[in-house]
Protein backbone atom coordinates (compact mmCIF):
# COMPACT_ATOMS: atom_id res chain seq x y z
CA UNK A 1 0.00 0.00 0.00
CA UNK A 2 3.04 2.10 0.31
CA UNK A 3 3.42 2.32 -3.28
CA UNK A 4 1.36 4.79 -5.17
CA UNK A 5 2.16 4.00 -8.33
CA UNK A 6 1.46 0.00 -7.86
CA UNK A 7 -2.16 1.29 -6.17
CA UNK A 8 -3.27 3.87 -8.58
CA UNK A 9 -2.59 1.56 -11.94
CA UNK A 10 -3.43 -2.09 -11.16
CA UNK A 11 -6.58 -3.19 -12.46
CA UNK A 12 -10.01 -3.04 -10.24
CA UNK A 13 -10.06 -5.98 -7.89
CA UNK A 14 -6.86 -7.65 -8.97
CA UNK A 15 -4.47 -8.47 -5.50
CA UNK A 16 -3.24 -5.28 -4.22
CA UNK A 17 -2.20 -4.21 -0.55
CA UNK A 18 1.55 -4.96 -1.51
CA UNK A 19 4.50 -2.55 -2.61
CA UNK A 20 6.61 -5.34 -3.73
CA UNK A 21 7.24 -5.34 -7.88
CA UNK A 22 5.90 -8.63 -8.47
CA UNK A 23 2.65 -7.15 -6.99
CA UNK A 24 2.33 -4.89 -10.20
CA UNK A 25 -0.22 -5.42 -12.98
CA UNK A 26 3.00 -5.73 -15.59
CA UNK A 27 4.28 -8.62 -13.51
CA UNK A 28 4.53 -12.52 -14.22
CA UNK A 29 0.97 -14.07 -12.97
CA UNK A 30 2.60 -16.65 -10.77
CA UNK A 31 4.96 -14.23 -9.10
CA UNK A 32 1.87 -12.07 -8.87
CA UNK A 33 0.25 -15.25 -7.22
CA UNK A 34 2.81 -15.69 -4.54
CA UNK A 35 2.39 -11.99 -3.33
CA UNK A 36 -0.95 -12.13 -3.05
CA UNK A 37 -1.33 -15.90 -1.31
CA UNK A 38 1.67 -14.09 1.33
CA UNK A 39 -0.18 -11.36 2.02
CA UNK A 40 -3.61 -13.31 2.69
CA UNK A 41 -2.14 -15.85 5.09
CA UNK A 42 -0.19 -12.84 6.78
CA UNK A 43 -3.52 -11.68 6.83
CA UNK A 44 -5.17 -14.60 8.38
CA UNK A 45 -2.61 -15.77 10.68
CA UNK A 46 0.23 -13.27 11.65
CA UNK A 47 -1.55 -10.11 12.06
CA UNK A 48 -0.69 -8.77 8.54
CA UNK A 49 -3.38 -6.18 7.26
CA UNK A 50 -6.17 -7.18 5.11
CA UNK A 51 -5.62 -7.19 1.24
CA UNK A 52 -7.59 -4.72 -0.71
CA UNK A 53 -10.86 -5.95 -1.66
CA UNK A 54 -11.47 -8.74 0.51
CA UNK A 55 -14.77 -9.09 2.26
CA UNK A 56 -13.40 -7.75 5.46
CA UNK A 57 -15.92 -9.65 7.80
CA UNK A 58 -15.87 -13.29 5.86
CA UNK A 59 -11.79 -13.07 6.07
CA UNK A 60 -12.02 -12.33 9.55
CA UNK A 61 -14.22 -15.05 10.30
CA UNK A 62 -12.09 -17.42 8.84
CA UNK A 63 -9.08 -15.88 11.04
CA UNK A 64 -11.24 -16.61 14.24
CA UNK A 65 -12.29 -20.00 12.72
CA UNK A 66 -8.62 -20.74 11.90
CA UNK A 67 -7.75 -20.12 15.87
CA UNK A 68 -10.52 -22.09 17.21
CA UNK A 69 -8.99 -25.19 15.03
CA UNK A 70 -5.29 -24.20 16.23
CA UNK A 71 -6.58 -23.75 19.99
CA UNK A 72 -8.58 -27.66 19.36
CA UNK A 73 -5.30 -29.17 18.16
CA UNK A 74 -2.99 -27.78 20.83
CA UNK A 75 -5.61 -29.01 23.53
CA UNK A 76 -5.48 -32.60 22.01
CA UNK A 77 -1.71 -32.35 21.90
CA UNK A 78 -1.41 -30.99 25.22
CA UNK A 79 -4.00 -32.39 27.52
CA UNK A 80 -3.53 -31.12 30.92
CA UNK A 81 -2.70 -28.03 29.78
CA UNK A 82 -5.82 -27.96 28.56
CA UNK A 83 -8.03 -29.52 30.99
CA UNK A 84 -6.14 -27.09 33.45
CA UNK A 85 -6.84 -24.12 32.23
CA UNK A 86 -11.20 -25.71 31.77
CA UNK A 87 -13.49 -22.77 29.71
CA UNK A 88 -10.39 -20.46 30.14
CA UNK A 89 -8.29 -22.83 27.42
CA UNK A 90 -9.67 -21.64 24.18
CA UNK A 91 -9.87 -18.06 25.00
CA UNK A 92 -6.39 -17.68 26.64
CA UNK A 93 -5.03 -19.45 23.36
CA UNK A 94 -6.76 -17.56 21.30
CA UNK A 95 -5.65 -13.80 22.74
CA UNK A 96 -2.33 -15.34 22.98
CA UNK A 97 -2.20 -17.17 19.10
CA UNK A 98 -3.64 -14.53 16.89
CA UNK A 99 -0.76 -12.95 15.73
CA UNK A 100 1.71 -15.16 15.91
CA UNK A 101 1.69 -17.92 13.42
CA UNK A 102 0.91 -21.71 13.88
CA UNK A 103 4.31 -23.76 14.66
CA UNK A 104 2.99 -26.86 14.82
CA UNK A 105 0.45 -28.02 18.02
CA UNK A 106 3.55 -29.38 20.25
CA UNK A 107 5.45 -26.18 19.55
CA UNK A 108 2.25 -23.96 20.30
CA UNK A 109 1.34 -25.52 23.15
CA UNK A 110 5.20 -25.33 24.70
CA UNK A 111 5.19 -21.79 23.81
CA UNK A 112 2.34 -20.86 25.07
CA UNK A 113 2.23 -23.08 28.19
CA UNK A 114 6.06 -21.30 28.88
CA UNK A 115 4.29 -17.92 29.15
CA UNK A 116 2.04 -18.73 31.20
CA UNK A 117 4.22 -20.30 33.75
CA UNK A 118 6.43 -16.89 33.20
CA UNK A 119 3.39 -15.02 34.36
CA UNK A 120 3.00 -17.59 37.09
CA UNK A 121 -0.58 -18.46 35.28
CA UNK A 122 0.45 -22.44 34.19
CA UNK A 123 -2.15 -24.63 35.69
CA UNK A 124 -1.42 -27.04 38.73
CA UNK A 125 -2.31 -29.65 36.57
CA UNK A 126 0.43 -28.86 33.50
CA UNK A 127 3.01 -28.40 35.42
CA UNK A 128 4.63 -31.82 34.72
CA UNK A 129 3.26 -31.75 31.76
CA UNK A 130 5.28 -28.98 30.84
CA UNK A 131 8.20 -29.93 32.63
CA UNK A 132 8.47 -33.91 31.30
CA UNK A 133 8.00 -32.26 27.54
CA UNK A 134 11.12 -29.37 28.33
CA UNK A 135 13.44 -32.50 29.55
CA UNK A 136 16.07 -33.57 26.62
CA UNK A 137 14.48 -36.59 24.57
CA UNK A 138 16.28 -40.11 24.99
CA UNK A 139 18.21 -40.90 22.24
CA UNK A 140 15.64 -42.28 19.23
CA UNK A 141 18.80 -43.72 17.77
CA UNK A 142 19.75 -45.95 21.22
CA UNK A 143 15.70 -46.67 21.75
CA UNK A 144 14.44 -48.16 18.51
CA UNK A 145 17.57 -49.58 16.83
CA UNK A 146 17.27 -53.11 17.95
CA UNK A 147 13.97 -53.58 16.56
CA UNK A 148 15.03 -51.93 13.29
CA UNK A 149 17.72 -54.09 12.90
CA UNK A 150 16.98 -56.90 9.54
CA UNK B 1 -3.93 -24.68 -23.14
CA UNK B 2 -6.79 -24.47 -21.69
CA UNK B 3 -8.21 -28.06 -22.68
CA UNK B 4 -5.46 -30.10 -22.99
CA UNK B 5 -3.48 -32.12 -20.25
CA UNK B 6 -0.22 -30.69 -19.38
CA UNK B 7 3.18 -32.79 -20.44
CA UNK B 8 3.72 -35.53 -18.14
CA UNK B 9 0.23 -36.08 -16.90
CA UNK B 10 0.15 -39.52 -19.04
CA UNK B 11 -2.85 -41.19 -19.74
CA UNK B 12 -6.48 -40.03 -18.21
CA UNK B 13 -7.42 -41.81 -14.98
CA UNK B 14 -11.04 -42.71 -15.94
CA UNK B 15 -13.09 -42.89 -12.30
CA UNK B 16 -15.22 -45.81 -13.43
CA UNK B 17 -12.19 -47.84 -13.44
CA UNK B 18 -12.05 -47.89 -9.66
CA UNK B 19 -13.64 -50.73 -7.65
CA UNK B 20 -16.94 -50.17 -5.75
CA UNK B 21 -15.95 -48.53 -2.56
CA UNK B 22 -19.21 -48.46 -0.69
CA UNK B 23 -19.37 -46.45 2.19
CA UNK B 24 -16.12 -45.83 4.24
CA UNK B 25 -15.35 -43.74 7.17
CA UNK B 26 -11.82 -41.31 7.22
CA UNK B 27 -9.56 -43.38 9.31
CA UNK B 28 -8.66 -41.60 12.62
CA UNK B 29 -6.42 -43.08 15.73
CA UNK B 30 -9.17 -41.95 18.19
CA UNK B 31 -11.76 -43.93 16.46
CA UNK B 32 -10.04 -47.17 15.27
CA UNK B 33 -11.20 -48.88 17.42
CA UNK B 34 -14.95 -47.96 15.98
CA UNK B 35 -13.69 -48.48 12.73
CA UNK B 36 -12.12 -52.35 13.12
CA UNK B 37 -15.26 -53.11 14.07
CA UNK B 38 -17.30 -52.07 11.63
CA UNK B 39 -18.90 -54.57 9.06
CA UNK B 40 -18.92 -54.81 5.52
CA UNK B 41 -16.46 -51.80 5.28
CA UNK B 42 -14.66 -51.41 2.18
CA UNK B 43 -12.79 -48.31 2.09
CA UNK B 44 -10.79 -45.83 4.50
CA UNK B 45 -8.85 -43.02 3.76
CA UNK B 46 -5.93 -42.06 5.89
CA UNK B 47 -4.18 -38.94 6.68
CA UNK B 48 -1.10 -39.11 4.89
CA UNK B 49 0.49 -36.15 6.87
CA UNK B 50 0.46 -38.81 9.68
CA UNK B 51 1.70 -42.00 8.50
CA UNK B 52 5.24 -43.86 8.86
CA UNK B 53 6.57 -44.85 5.34
CA UNK B 54 9.86 -45.41 7.40
CA UNK B 55 8.30 -48.96 8.80
CA UNK B 56 5.97 -51.59 7.63
CA UNK B 57 2.63 -51.14 8.19
CA UNK B 58 1.58 -52.28 11.65
CA UNK B 59 -1.16 -52.18 13.97
CA UNK B 60 -5.00 -51.51 13.36
CA UNK B 61 -4.24 -49.90 9.28
CA UNK B 62 -2.56 -53.62 8.59
CA UNK B 63 -5.26 -55.54 10.18
CA UNK B 64 -7.88 -53.19 7.87
CA UNK B 65 -5.46 -54.09 4.47
CA UNK B 66 -5.09 -57.70 5.66
CA UNK B 67 -8.83 -57.66 5.52
CA UNK B 68 -8.89 -56.00 1.91
CA UNK B 69 -9.88 -52.89 3.08
CA UNK B 70 -8.97 -50.05 0.43
CA UNK B 71 -6.87 -47.77 1.93
CA UNK B 72 -6.28 -44.01 0.63
CA UNK B 73 -4.00 -41.68 1.44
CA UNK B 74 -5.13 -37.90 1.64
CA UNK B 75 -3.09 -35.20 1.58
CA UNK B 76 -3.48 -31.96 3.64
CA UNK B 77 -0.45 -29.63 3.18
CA UNK B 78 0.95 -30.41 -0.25
CA UNK B 79 -0.11 -27.62 -0.84
CA UNK B 80 -0.50 -27.67 -4.69
CA UNK B 81 -2.58 -24.34 -5.13
CA UNK B 82 0.31 -22.73 -3.80
CA UNK B 83 2.31 -20.37 -6.30
CA UNK B 84 5.51 -22.39 -4.99
CA UNK B 85 6.05 -25.81 -6.69
CA UNK B 86 5.05 -28.41 -4.28
CA UNK B 87 7.67 -29.90 -2.17
CA UNK B 88 9.68 -33.06 -4.17
CA UNK B 89 9.82 -34.66 -0.33
CA UNK B 90 5.67 -34.06 0.52
CA UNK B 91 5.24 -35.60 -3.29
CA UNK B 92 7.87 -38.45 -2.25
CA UNK B 93 5.81 -39.31 1.11
CA UNK B 94 2.50 -39.16 -0.80
CA UNK B 95 3.71 -41.85 -3.57
CA UNK B 96 5.29 -43.95 -0.24
CA UNK B 97 2.33 -43.97 1.45
CA UNK B 98 0.29 -44.75 -1.71
CA UNK B 99 2.55 -47.80 -1.79
CA UNK B 100 2.80 -48.87 1.98
CA UNK B 101 -1.11 -48.96 1.88
CA UNK B 102 -1.14 -50.67 -1.56
CA UNK B 103 -4.19 -47.35 -2.53
CA UNK B 104 -5.55 -47.58 -5.95
CA UNK B 105 -5.36 -43.68 -6.09
CA UNK B 106 -4.62 -41.08 -3.68
CA UNK B 107 -6.12 -36.89 -3.07
CA UNK B 108 -5.16 -33.62 -2.26
CA UNK B 109 -6.97 -30.37 -1.92
CA UNK B 110 -6.93 -27.56 -4.36
CA UNK B 111 -5.72 -25.28 -2.03
CA UNK B 112 -2.46 -23.93 -0.53
CA UNK B 113 -1.58 -23.93 2.94
CA UNK B 114 1.37 -22.00 3.20
CA UNK B 115 3.15 -18.96 1.27
CA UNK B 116 6.22 -17.18 1.44
CA UNK B 117 7.45 -18.57 5.38
CA UNK B 118 4.21 -18.75 7.01
CA UNK B 119 2.23 -21.67 7.55
CA UNK B 120 -1.57 -21.26 7.45
CA UNK B 121 -2.28 -24.07 9.48
CA UNK B 122 -5.38 -24.98 7.13
CA UNK B 123 -6.56 -25.22 3.41
CA UNK B 124 -6.54 -21.84 2.28
CA UNK B 125 -8.86 -20.88 -1.29
CA UNK B 126 -6.81 -20.09 -4.39
CA UNK B 127 -8.21 -17.03 -6.38
CA UNK B 128 -10.16 -18.59 -9.27
CA UNK B 129 -8.08 -16.80 -11.76
CA UNK B 130 -6.17 -18.18 -15.04
CA UNK B 131 -2.58 -17.87 -12.90
CA UNK B 132 -3.91 -20.39 -10.25
CA UNK B 133 -4.89 -22.52 -12.52
CA UNK B 134 -1.26 -22.56 -13.95
CA UNK B 135 0.53 -23.27 -10.73
CA UNK B 136 -2.53 -25.85 -9.80
CA UNK B 137 -1.21 -27.39 -13.44
CA UNK B 138 2.63 -27.55 -12.82
CA UNK B 139 1.75 -28.97 -9.12
CA UNK B 140 -0.26 -31.64 -10.28
CA UNK B 141 2.21 -32.79 -12.89
CA UNK B 142 5.29 -32.36 -10.22
CA UNK B 143 2.67 -34.54 -8.20
CA UNK B 144 1.67 -37.20 -10.77
CA UNK B 145 5.02 -37.49 -12.04
CA UNK B 146 6.60 -38.19 -8.43
CA UNK B 147 3.16 -40.80 -8.06
CA UNK B 148 4.28 -43.00 -10.38
CA UNK B 149 1.06 -43.87 -11.83
CA UNK B 150 -1.08 -43.88 -9.05
CA UNK B 151 -4.11 -41.53 -9.74
CA UNK B 152 -4.37 -38.44 -7.82
CA UNK B 153 -7.66 -37.26 -7.03
CA UNK B 154 -8.09 -33.52 -6.36
CA UNK B 155 -10.83 -32.10 -3.56
CA UNK B 156 -12.64 -28.70 -3.83
CA UNK B 157 -12.65 -27.44 0.12
CA UNK B 158 -15.11 -25.26 1.39
CA UNK B 159 -14.31 -21.40 1.94
CA UNK B 160 -15.67 -18.61 3.81
CA UNK B 161 -14.13 -15.83 1.57
CA UNK B 162 -13.86 -15.74 -2.16
CA UNK B 163 -10.82 -13.83 -3.85
CA UNK B 164 -11.61 -10.22 -5.53
CA UNK B 165 -9.65 -11.10 -8.50
CA UNK B 166 -11.80 -14.13 -9.31
CA UNK B 167 -12.33 -14.49 -12.89
CA UNK B 168 -13.88 -17.94 -12.73
CA UNK B 169 -17.34 -18.90 -10.41
CA UNK B 170 -16.45 -21.86 -8.33
CA UNK B 171 -18.05 -24.33 -11.07
CA UNK B 172 -16.40 -22.61 -14.61
CA UNK B 173 -13.15 -22.96 -12.04
CA UNK B 174 -13.34 -26.68 -10.90
CA UNK B 175 -14.18 -27.55 -14.79
CA UNK B 176 -11.24 -25.45 -15.81
CA UNK B 177 -8.82 -27.47 -13.52
CA UNK B 178 -9.58 -31.02 -14.34
CA UNK B 179 -9.78 -30.28 -17.85
CA UNK B 180 -6.50 -28.55 -17.55
CA UNK B 181 -5.04 -31.45 -15.60
CA UNK B 182 -7.07 -34.57 -16.49
CA UNK B 183 -7.22 -35.38 -12.63
CA UNK B 184 -9.98 -37.17 -10.75
CA UNK B 185 -12.45 -35.19 -8.92
CA UNK B 186 -12.75 -35.76 -5.05
CA UNK B 187 -16.35 -33.99 -4.44
CA UNK B 188 -17.01 -33.18 -0.98
CA UNK B 189 -20.89 -32.25 -0.76
CA UNK B 190 -20.05 -30.37 2.58
CA UNK B 191 -17.99 -28.15 0.76
CA UNK B 192 -20.79 -28.03 -2.15
CA UNK B 193 -23.35 -26.93 0.74
CA UNK B 194 -21.36 -24.83 2.69
CA UNK B 195 -20.28 -22.62 -0.30
CA UNK B 196 -23.49 -22.45 -1.74
CA UNK B 197 -24.95 -21.49 1.42
CA UNK B 198 -22.51 -19.16 2.30
CA UNK B 199 -23.30 -17.66 -1.23
CA UNK B 200 -26.91 -17.48 -0.93
CA UNK B 201 -26.82 -19.98 -3.93
CA UNK B 202 -28.66 -23.49 -4.51
CA UNK B 203 -25.98 -26.05 -3.80
CA UNK B 204 -27.75 -28.67 -6.61
CA UNK B 205 -27.38 -26.26 -9.13
CA UNK B 206 -23.17 -26.32 -8.99
CA UNK B 207 -23.34 -29.90 -8.99
CA UNK B 208 -25.76 -29.90 -11.99
CA UNK B 209 -22.47 -27.61 -13.45
CA UNK B 210 -19.77 -30.04 -12.62
CA UNK B 211 -18.07 -32.63 -14.61
CA UNK B 212 -19.75 -35.60 -12.51
CA UNK B 213 -17.90 -38.17 -14.58
CA UNK B 214 -14.77 -37.45 -13.11
CA UNK B 215 -15.93 -37.83 -9.35
CA UNK B 216 -13.86 -40.76 -8.31
CA UNK B 217 -15.14 -40.62 -4.52
CA UNK B 218 -17.06 -38.64 -2.32
CA UNK B 219 -16.79 -37.24 0.87
CA UNK B 220 -19.36 -36.00 3.62
CA UNK B 221 -18.88 -34.19 6.80
CA UNK B 222 -20.74 -32.58 9.80
CA UNK B 223 -20.97 -28.63 10.43
CA UNK B 224 -22.51 -26.14 12.59
CA UNK B 225 -23.92 -22.74 11.88
CA UNK B 226 -21.73 -19.62 13.73
CA UNK B 227 -22.69 -15.98 13.62
CA UNK B 228 -24.41 -16.46 10.39
CA UNK B 229 -22.23 -18.51 8.62
CA UNK B 230 -22.00 -21.99 8.24
CA UNK B 231 -18.87 -23.55 8.97
CA UNK B 232 -17.54 -26.97 7.53
CA UNK B 233 -16.12 -28.04 10.88
CA UNK B 234 -15.89 -31.85 10.86
CA UNK B 235 -16.55 -31.93 14.46
CA UNK B 236 -20.56 -32.01 14.19
CA UNK B 237 -23.32 -34.34 13.04
CA UNK B 238 -23.95 -34.47 9.00
CA UNK B 239 -26.69 -31.82 9.02
CA UNK B 240 -29.84 -33.27 6.84
CA UNK B 241 -29.21 -30.76 3.88
CA UNK B 242 -26.29 -31.99 3.08
CA UNK B 243 -27.56 -35.98 3.23
CA UNK B 244 -29.79 -34.40 0.84
CA UNK B 245 -27.30 -33.21 -1.49
CA UNK B 246 -26.02 -37.02 -1.02
CA UNK B 247 -29.24 -38.14 -2.43
CA UNK B 248 -29.04 -35.41 -5.25
CA UNK B 249 -25.76 -36.66 -6.12
CA UNK B 250 -26.29 -40.65 -6.34
CA UNK B 251 -29.38 -39.74 -8.96
CA UNK B 252 -26.51 -37.54 -11.09
CA UNK B 253 -23.88 -39.97 -10.90
CA UNK B 254 -21.83 -42.90 -9.99
CA UNK B 255 -19.03 -42.76 -8.01
CA UNK B 256 -17.01 -45.68 -6.49
CA UNK B 257 -17.20 -44.51 -2.70
CA UNK B 258 -18.57 -42.38 0.02
CA UNK B 259 -17.05 -41.81 2.87
CA UNK B 260 -17.78 -39.70 6.19
CA UNK B 261 -14.85 -37.34 7.54
CA UNK B 262 -15.30 -36.93 11.30
CA UNK B 263 -12.07 -34.38 12.73
CA UNK B 264 -12.71 -34.31 16.46
CA UNK B 265 -15.26 -34.09 19.09
CA UNK B 266 -16.12 -37.98 18.26
CA UNK B 267 -18.98 -39.15 18.91
CA UNK B 268 -20.43 -42.59 20.19
CA UNK B 269 -19.65 -45.88 18.27
CA UNK B 270 -23.23 -46.01 17.69
CA UNK B 271 -24.21 -42.45 16.70
CA UNK B 272 -20.85 -43.00 14.16
CA UNK B 273 -22.32 -46.19 13.05
CA UNK B 274 -25.77 -44.50 12.41
CA UNK B 275 -24.43 -41.80 10.53
CA UNK B 276 -22.49 -44.33 8.00
CA UNK B 277 -26.20 -46.08 8.02
CA UNK B 278 -27.58 -42.37 6.91
CA UNK B 279 -25.36 -41.80 4.05
CA UNK B 280 -25.98 -45.58 2.84
CA UNK B 281 -29.38 -44.82 3.11
CA UNK B 282 -28.90 -41.33 1.23
CA UNK B 283 -26.91 -42.83 -1.53
CA UNK B 284 -29.72 -45.58 -2.11
CA UNK B 285 -32.49 -43.41 -2.52
CA UNK B 286 -30.21 -41.52 -5.00
CA UNK B 287 -29.98 -44.67 -6.59
CA UNK B 288 -33.28 -45.61 -6.95
CA UNK B 289 -34.72 -42.52 -8.16
CA UNK B 290 -32.01 -42.48 -11.07
CA UNK B 291 -32.89 -46.42 -11.78
CA UNK B 292 -36.77 -44.87 -11.88
CA UNK B 293 -36.36 -42.52 -14.31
Amino acid sequence: MSDPAAESTAPQGSARGDDTAAARPGADPAARLAVAQAALVAALVAGGPLPDGFDAGRVDAARRALLRKRAGEVARAWPLLAGGLGTAFTPRFVQWAARRPPAGSFADGLAFAQQLRDKGELPPLAVEELAQRERPAPSVRRRIWPFKRR
Amino acid sequence: MTDCAGPGTGARPVASDLPDLGVGVGWRPEIAGVVADLPNLRFCEVVAEGIHTHVPLSGPLATLRERGVTLVPHGVRLSLGGAEPVSPERVKHLADCAALLGAPLVSEHIAFVRAGDLEAGHLLPVPRTRAAVDALAANYVRTVEGLGGVPLALEPIAALFDWPDDEYDEADFLTAVLDRTGALLLLDVANVYANARNRGQDPVALLDRLPLERVAYVHVAGGREHEGLYHDTHTDAVPQEVLELVTALAERATPAGWLLERDGDYPPADVLRAELAAITTAVGAGTRAAGAR
